[in-house]
């Protein structure tokens, strides 16, 4: 049985950029990330509306008291407080683009707007990364601190920050249908969507030099709300940013940060696939009883067997993978290029996972890091455990272009890239049309001086004595190009508040 | 701002540029993967300083 309404899907990626400043220590991180965040160059509207936010809200229909923390963090936050608000510590910047950029537990953040198409979102991922190194520039140039900033999702001693995926989806699915079908599925996509990392955090383990995920070692718990501690695979946080009988936004937070802009793609598309299947009223045949320890299992699989313990017994995590491609092709298969790209992709990188890994160096993160980390191994006469690999394993992820091991490698032409310079440069400034970030991003390009406040569901104006509402909560599923185009040339306020209006109440 | 908007609409990026080298069709297909320059990538990586990531320390994010 299907659901009546499934979603023309948004989907979003907000990452926490690790941030090193020379000379300076984690007690000085809030405060040189804020710094960063507030050197943004680009144009932007400063006062973020919080008010319809509610990180506590568990899609189980309850609310917790309070959110966990992470013991060691909560400790240096006692022993060195800042000087400023929370609004402060935030340093909120809704930017041109659509996106929203601010300081997020001592990381600068970078939300890319909501966008419906793959290349877009890609774009948009990119752009992020030369926003944040163009702030981190402009702090270097005030200060004279040296910053280095990695997208990545650990400092190999413990701590960990993320890489959001957002998808909004239909309430229509039972929740626990859409926990069914998703976990199996983000248990075993870190066979193309995992980073790649050198050792293991949470109990080194020589016999475990390099493993599949970032991520997987900070795994506590299969379910629940928490972001900063006791971080689970399926993250139950209910905060659509869309009306709640009709929509949930499920909040992946249990991946990679990727540098590969194919293994973004591979991640983001086949999730939303597995989402497209979940809203026709597809199951799932099989579940991993114990997901947080088969996550572990599969990363740290250094024979690259990759076997899960299901409740049908062990099967290859690529079996897994190809049940849902499989669903997913016999369904989809033909709808429009992208989603035919996406299952060539998907097919494609399970056989070479199957019969030669290696090929897919110039696509997967893990194992082009693992290619170059070997090369560099084998050429120095280094053992796995030499401490210098950790710092390769680190450089893999520095977004300046001429100092990261990614960008080295795309520099070659040995990694697949999706799309252009232009594009990417297009997109620090432009929001993609077709989404509701279109109105947000237009808007502050537009009459910056005018918002009051704003968030991803509304924008308040105000203009001398009047003001005005935008509610673009609604505003998921339509196409706004047509909109997006005349809102460039509306001559005021007036006219673009009109405009916005009577597409809201066509 | 508003022209480069405008210049987007004119120019959408094409639906299909989602491709990769050696595509042809049905089945796995070999990527057109040359020998990486390894002279230049070992140079950068002598050049990064191993205790990088044993100074690199981080506050818990999300």
């Amino acid at each position: 049985m299907g659901y009546n309404n499934p979603v023309q899907r948004l989907t979003g990626i907000e990452t926490e950029y690790g941030l090193y400043v020379e000379g300076r220590g984690v007690a000085d991180q809030l405060m040189e990330a804020v710094g960063v965040v507030r050197s943004c160059p680009l144009p932007a509207v400063r006062s973020w509306d919080y008010r319809l936010e509610d990180p506590r809200r568990d899609m189980r229909g309850f609310r917790v008291e309070h959110l966990e923390v992470d013991p060691h963090d909560a400790q240096i936050e006692r022993e060195h407080p800042v000087p400023l608000s929370e609004r402060e510590v935030r340093s909120d910047h809704a930017l041109g683009n659509g996106a929203r950029l601010y300081n997020d537990h001592a990381h600068p953040e970078y939300a890319t707007p909501e966008c419906r198409r793959l290349l877009d979102l890609i774009a948009h991922d990119k752009a992020g990364e030369r926003i944040v190194l163009a702030c981190a520039r402009a702090y270097e140039r005030q200060t004279g601190n040296r910053l280095t900033l990695y997208k990545n999702n650990s400092d190999h001693h413990g701590s960990s920050y993320g890489c959001h995926e957002s998808y909004s989806t239909t309430r229509e699915v039972p929740f626990e249908v859409l926990v069914a079908n998703m976990l199996p599925f983000l248990v075993t996509r870190m066979l193309y969507a995992g980073a790649g990392k050198v050792g293991v955090e949470a109990e080194p383990n020589p016999r475990v030099p390099f493993q599949l995920s970032q991520r997987a070692d900070f795994y506590m718990d299969i379910m629940n709300v928490e972001t900063l501690y006791r971080r689970p695979i399926f993250n139950t946080r209910d905060e659509p940013h869309a009306p709640m009988r009709r929509y949930r936004r499920l909040h992946v937070i249990c991946g990679d940060a990727n540098m590969s802009e194919y293994a973004t793609a591979l991640k983001v598309g086949t999730t939303a696939l597995v989402l497209d299947l979940t809203e026709l009223g597809w199951r799932t045949p099989l579940s991993i009883p114990n997901p947080v320890r088969e996550a572990q299992r599969l990363s740290r699989d250094t024979d690259l067997k990759w076997l899960v313990e299901t409740d049908m017994g062990a099967m290859s995590a690529i079996d897994i993978q190809r049940a849902y491609w499989q669903a997913a092709s016999e369904r989809f298969a033909g709808r429009d290029a992208e989603t035919d790209w996406l299952l060539r992709e998907w097919q494609t990188v399970l056989d070479l996972l199957e019969t030669d890994p290696e090929r897919l160096a110039d696509r997967i993160d893990w194992v082009a890091k693992r290619q170059l980390l070997t090369l560099y191994v084998e050429s120095e006469g280094l053992s796995w455990d030499d401490p210098a690999l950790f710092a390769l394993d680190l450089e893999y992820h520095n977004v300046d272009p001429e100092q990261g091991l990614y960008y080295a490698l795309v520099e070659q032409g040995q990694m697949l890239t999706l799309v252009s310079t232009e594009a990417i440069e297009q997109a620090v400034h432009q929001p993609p049309l077709d989404t509701r970030a279109a109105i947000r991003g237009l808007c502050i390009q537009r009459f910056a001086e005018q918002i009051e406040t704003l968030n991803w569901e509304r924008i308040l104006l105000r203009d001398g004595n009047q003001s005005a509402r935008l509610d673009l909560s609604r505003l998921i599923e339509i196409d706004l190009r047509e909109l997006s185009r005349r809102l460039t040339t509306a001559p005021d306020i007036t006219t673009f508040v009109r405009m916005v209006k009577e597409v809201q109440s066509s | 701002m508003i022209w480069q908007a405008e210049e987007r609409l004119r120019r959408p990026i094409p639906q299909e540029p989602l491709t990769k080298p050696g595509s042809d069709g049905d089945g796995p297909s070999r990527p057109d993967v040359r020998r990486p320059e390894t002279n230049e990538l070992l140079k950068r990586m002598r050049r990064i300083d191993p205790e990088q990531a044993r100074r690199y320390r981080q506050r818990s994010g999300e």
